[in-house]
């Protein structure tokens, strides 16, 4: 279908000629994501990376541009998808005739209190600006794994969010304060202190009342399937260590960084994963890190490799590391930092592991110190195949990380031994503990190579095996729970919670103008209930 | 078939935007953080490097048919290739290269280029510059206090823009020349444009044509080193013509030979300067005068999935371009308190003129000019200097648009400044 152009016209009323448009070949590019390809299989459709085209892009530039297009999407029973940085499937049109809504000219960092610590920031602020305005006030904030390119609001309201930092920053559905939403009838709501009626303000992000928060977002967000979310506060921390700005070096690929006086990080080799697990609960209990993950040996590698030659040749040369657990020590002193050294050093040794930076036998490039500070790992990523994603996904305990790597490792060797998805040995996981163990997050990330259809069709194989174990082996909840087919599948496994979410999806969203292939369709009228 | 050089990496794209940003850990501020300046300006995905690889894999998949409408987008990119340097930090593909093919591709199905730059393009065949100027008049710059030796193994290629439009470069250069002894020859009404402007809209068959012309003429002269004060030439030269026809004689762009007149001591430089500078790399001079690494190889399965280039592929990612001499012959001049940009060196922004922008789309051009502005002033600078006959026109049209106090000098009019009796 295309869009009426008395429709569009009226949205460029709106947002203005320029930034609302049917033109053919802009919207073709908005049908492109990362991972589509594999949700086309999932459909029986060809792995291409296009999914369903939008019949219009829309640019707001203000939360009255969005209520009134919200308005006008409800007059004429549009259907909209919002983006903030808009990367990855969840952003794309899950049905033909959607209108996209890019929200890239909503970019503005509204205020940074330093003070109360928290920042006010629009859509299309991403992780890096916002960072590097932070810094001018000793300030950092927490980031999603994906890295600093993509937007903070958008993981805060709408995405899962545990990110490298997360030992000490959290996970984004943790930092989230007053939020002010667009509902998909139009109406605008404002959560937590900013309802205030007098003397309203960002700080604080929920009540009284029952809460908001898990409606709005809840474990993994809505997706932009109950409306859009125009601005939001975030909670800050302050800067792990002393310096002013990250002065990089040298010309690229060559960058090179001082690191700054106190930091330091360590790799430490478990020999199996019930050390890790050990190793993970006695370091955080003393809440010394900035950063405290797992990844497997080949991740090790990638996170610390800029190319494809690079990580082959720590592959090949690196000492072998068992199981290893990433720590990183940050501190602002030289008092604070020996402590949590000295700490830290109590700990290896009480568990009788290895930290083979100690021992000089891996000595992690400067520059990932840049990039740990900047939270710019996770990139790093797709270096190997040139595509990865995860299955399981859980925020739980040390105990369901290790339990979860132990049960998912023949099934991925069997994929791997297949050579149809990347071989990282079955241990390609990737867990963090959350604010210092209090809780945990494990996921299992997977290469594979999507201009190989076989590959693309092994991973979604193996993607469904995965889901199938977690609820077989109670291993928390799969990673994609989103969309009808998972709802349903899932929902009458676990309390019937679909059921529910069905019914807040037909309250918030009457008309059913919010795209909701990555949350959940409204009830059908037959099993209307109020 | 068009992209069949890029079909691996076109397919690999990972929408992750990186490509409109300077590299992540070179972000210093909000403000400054972008290096596209055509997302920038126009905001739809599909005008940065990657949305431009979407298109690129639709045309390949059979999706999208070459047409107006993507004419219109294709074309509204300065070819800086700011995206190529953000996306290669990590991964391997080549926005830039795709923009090129993309271009190529429309003007071979009769599409591109847009109709102000195939106007330039059919004056740069007739009369051997896009201004449309007569070619006799090339030297009309030179002035009776300059001197030129005929059959000079060194030769100044003046450049178009140069030669008709920017005239006070090609007398500082040739000044500067002079002051320091060294004997050049120019081509004159022999010296054809350089086919930059053609090159990097697509029209690559009469681009070589240019290239064959100059190269052949300065063989010719047994000539054994040009001179540029431009940096479009000098990375036409540099970069791209290697990639077309092989030849013997060195390229030097004019902050490199003032770098090492400075350094030989034939150049006196004077205390007669007290001016806070700052300065723009030029993207020709910077990232794009790097040359195009060589590679034989083959893809090689090294592990099921993932292949790797043997030998390893070099990948033009920035490195190796012009960067340090420009800065050095500032640094270099007494009384001059230099301070850089947010953004400088193979993540500079540009200047928004590149690509045929200035041509056809003056708006889009002047707007990325007058970004590059803010940034300037925000240094404190009270001058912006470049090395770059067209970055100057754009950002003194920017300067002018906006009413900014800051002045605009060539490298070559600052060097020759500070050459002179007179105190500023
Ligand atoms: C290498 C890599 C690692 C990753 N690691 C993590 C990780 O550790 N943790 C994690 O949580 N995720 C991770 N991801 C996924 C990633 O978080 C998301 O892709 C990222 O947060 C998206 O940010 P974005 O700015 O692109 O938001 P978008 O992709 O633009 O938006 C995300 C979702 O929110 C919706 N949305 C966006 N803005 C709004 C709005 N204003 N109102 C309503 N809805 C909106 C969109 O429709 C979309 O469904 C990773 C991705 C990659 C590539």
């Amino acid at each position: 279908m295309k869009i009426d152009k008395k429709i569009l016209n009226e949205i460029q009323d709106i947002v203005g000629k320029e930034n609302a448009t049917d033109n053919e070949v802009i919207l073709e590019s908005y049908t492109y994501n990362w991972c589509v390809e594999f949700i086309n299989v999932m459909e029986g459709k060809d792995p291409i990376p296009f999914w369903h085209k939008p019949i219009a892009v829309v640019l707001p530039s203000t939360t009255e541009e969005v209520q009134k297009f919200v308005k006008l999407c409800n007059k004429y029973h549009l259907k909209f998808k919002a983006q903030s940085t808009g990367l990855g499937p969840w952003n794309q049109p899950s049905e033909d005739d959607v209108i996209v809504v890019d929200l890239r000219r909503m970019n503005k960092i509204v205020k940074i209190d330093p003070k109360n610590m928290y920042c006010v920031v629009e859509p299309y602020v991403t992780g890096a600006q916002l960072q590097a305005e932070l810094l001018k006030y000793g300030l950092n904030c927490h980031m999603p794994g994906a890295g600093p390119q993509v937007s903070p609001l958008a993981s805060s309201t709408s995405m899962c969010g545990p990110g490298f930092t997360s030992s000490s920053t959290g996970f984004s559905g943790r930092n989230v304060l007053g939020t002010e939403w667009v509902l998909p009838t139009g109406e605008i709501l404002r959560l937590g202190s900013l309802s205030l009626k007098e003397n309203s303000d960002w700080f604080h992000g929920d009540g009284p009342g029952p809460s908001l928060r898990g409606i709005m977002r809840g474990f993994i967000g809505t997706k932009s399937g109950l409306g859009i979310f125009t601005r939001v506060a975030i909670k800050l921390f302050p800067f792990p260590c002393n310096i002013k700005q990250l002065e990089i070096k040298n010309i690229i690929p060559n960058y090179d960084f001082d690191i700054p006086n106190y930091m330091q990080f360590h790799l430490i080799s478990c020999k199996n994963y019930e050390t890790l697990e050990l190793a993970f609960d006695r370091i955080e209990k003393e809440g010394i890190t900035f950063m405290c993950f797992h990844t497997s040996t080949y991740g090790l590698h990638t996170i610390f490799s800029n190319t494809q030659e690079e990580l082959m040749n720590r592959a090949v040369a690196s000492p072998r590391i068992k199981n290893p657990l990433v720590v990183l020590i940050t501190a602002n002193t030289k008092r604070e930092f020996e402590y949590k050294e000295k700490v830290l050093k109590t700990a290896i040794e009480e568990l009788k592991v290895k930290d083979v930076v100690a021992t000089g036998k891996y000595i992690p490039p400067n520059i990932a110190y840049a990039e740990a500070l900047r939270s710019a790992l996770g990139m790093h990523g797709f270096l190997a195949t040139g595509a990865f994603q995860s299955t399981h996904g859980s925020m739980d305990t040390s105990r369901l990380c290790r339990v979860l790597m132990e049960r998912n490792l023949p099934l991925k060797k069997e994929y791997i031994d297949k050579g149809l998805i990347g071989n990282d040995e079955g241990k390609g996981n990737w867990s963090t503990s959350y604010e210092h163990g209090h809780f945990y997050h494990i996921e299992t990330p997977t290469m594979y190579d999507q201009t190989k259809v076989e590959s693309v069709e092994g991973f979604v194989e193996y993607l469904d095996r995965c889901n199938k174990l977690d609820l077989v082996e109670h291993l928390g909840i799969p990673f994609f729970i989103e969309g009808d087919k998972m709802h349903d599948w899932y929902g009458p496994q676990c309390s019937n919670y679909h059921i529910w979410l069905r019914k807040i999806k037909t309250k918030f969203d009457p008309n059913f103008v919010a795209d909701s292939g990555f949350y959940i369709s409204p009830e059908k009228e037959e099993n209307k209930t109020t | 078939m068009p992209f069949e050089d890029y079909e691996d990496t076109i397919k690999k794209c990972l929408r992750c935007s990186l490509c409109k940003w300077i590299p992540q850990i070179q972000i210093k501020s909000q403000k400054y953080a972008s290096i596209c300046p055509s997302i920038d300006y126009y905001n739809y995905h599909t005008y940065s490097g990657g949305g431009k690889i979407i298109l690129a894999l639709s045309i390949y998949l059979n999706r999208l048919e070459p047409s107006e409408d993507l004419a219109d987008i294709v074309y509204k990119c300065s070819t800086c290739g700011g995206c190529a340097i953000s996306c290669k930090y990590l991964n391997k593909l080549e926005p830039l290269e795709i923009i090129y093919e993309l271009r190529e591709l429309l003007v071979e199905k009769g599409i591109g280029p847009m109709p102000k730059q195939k106007l330039y393009a059919e004056y740069a065949m007739e009369k051997h510059n896009p201004y449309n100027e007569p070619p006799e008049q090339r030297m009309d710059w030179v002035s009776e206090d300059i001197k030129i030796s005929k059959n000079a193994k060194i030769a100044y290629f003046v450049g178009c823009t140069s030669s008709y439009r920017r005239k006070e470069i090609a007398k500082a250069t040739a000044k500067i020349l002079n002051k320091a002894g060294v004997e050049f020859q120019l081509l004159g009404s022999d010296e054809w444009c350089c086919g930059s402007p053609l090159l990097r809209t697509g029209m690559k068959k009469e681009a070589l044509e240019l290239m064959n012309h100059n190269l052949d003429l300065i063989e010719s002269l047994g000539i054994e080193e040009v001179v540029f004060s431009c940096a479009g030439c000098y990375s036409t030269f540099k970069a791209h013509y290697p990639r077309y026809r092989k030849y013997n004689f060195k390229v030097t762009h004019t902050s490199e030979l003032f770098n090492r007149l400075i350094d030989e001591g034939k150049l006196k430089l004077k205390e007669n300067l007290k001016i806070k500078v700052t300065y723009h790399d030029p993207c020709h001079l910077g990232r794009d005068s790097e040359p195009y690494p060589e590679w034989n190889g083959k893809m090689v399965e090294v592990m099921p999935l993932i292949s790797i280039p043997v030998p390893p592929k070099p990948l033009r990612r920035g490195t190796n371009g012009t960067y340090e001499p420009p800065r050095n012959v500032l640094k270099k001049i007494p009384g001059i308190d230099f301070v850089e940009m947010e953004r400088i060196k193979e993540y500079s922004y540009c200047c928004g003129a590149g690509g045929g922008v200035k041509a056809q789309y003056p708006d889009f051009a002047l707007f990325a000019a007058k970004n590059r502005i803010d940034e300037a002033e925000s240094t404190g600078a009270e001058s912006l200097i470049s090395a770059c006959p067209f970055c100057a026109t754009n950002l003194k049209d920017a300067i002018d648009d906006s009413g900014s106090k800051l002045k605009f000098y060539d490298l070559s009019e600052l060097l020759l400044k500070s050459l002179e009796d007179k105190e500023e």
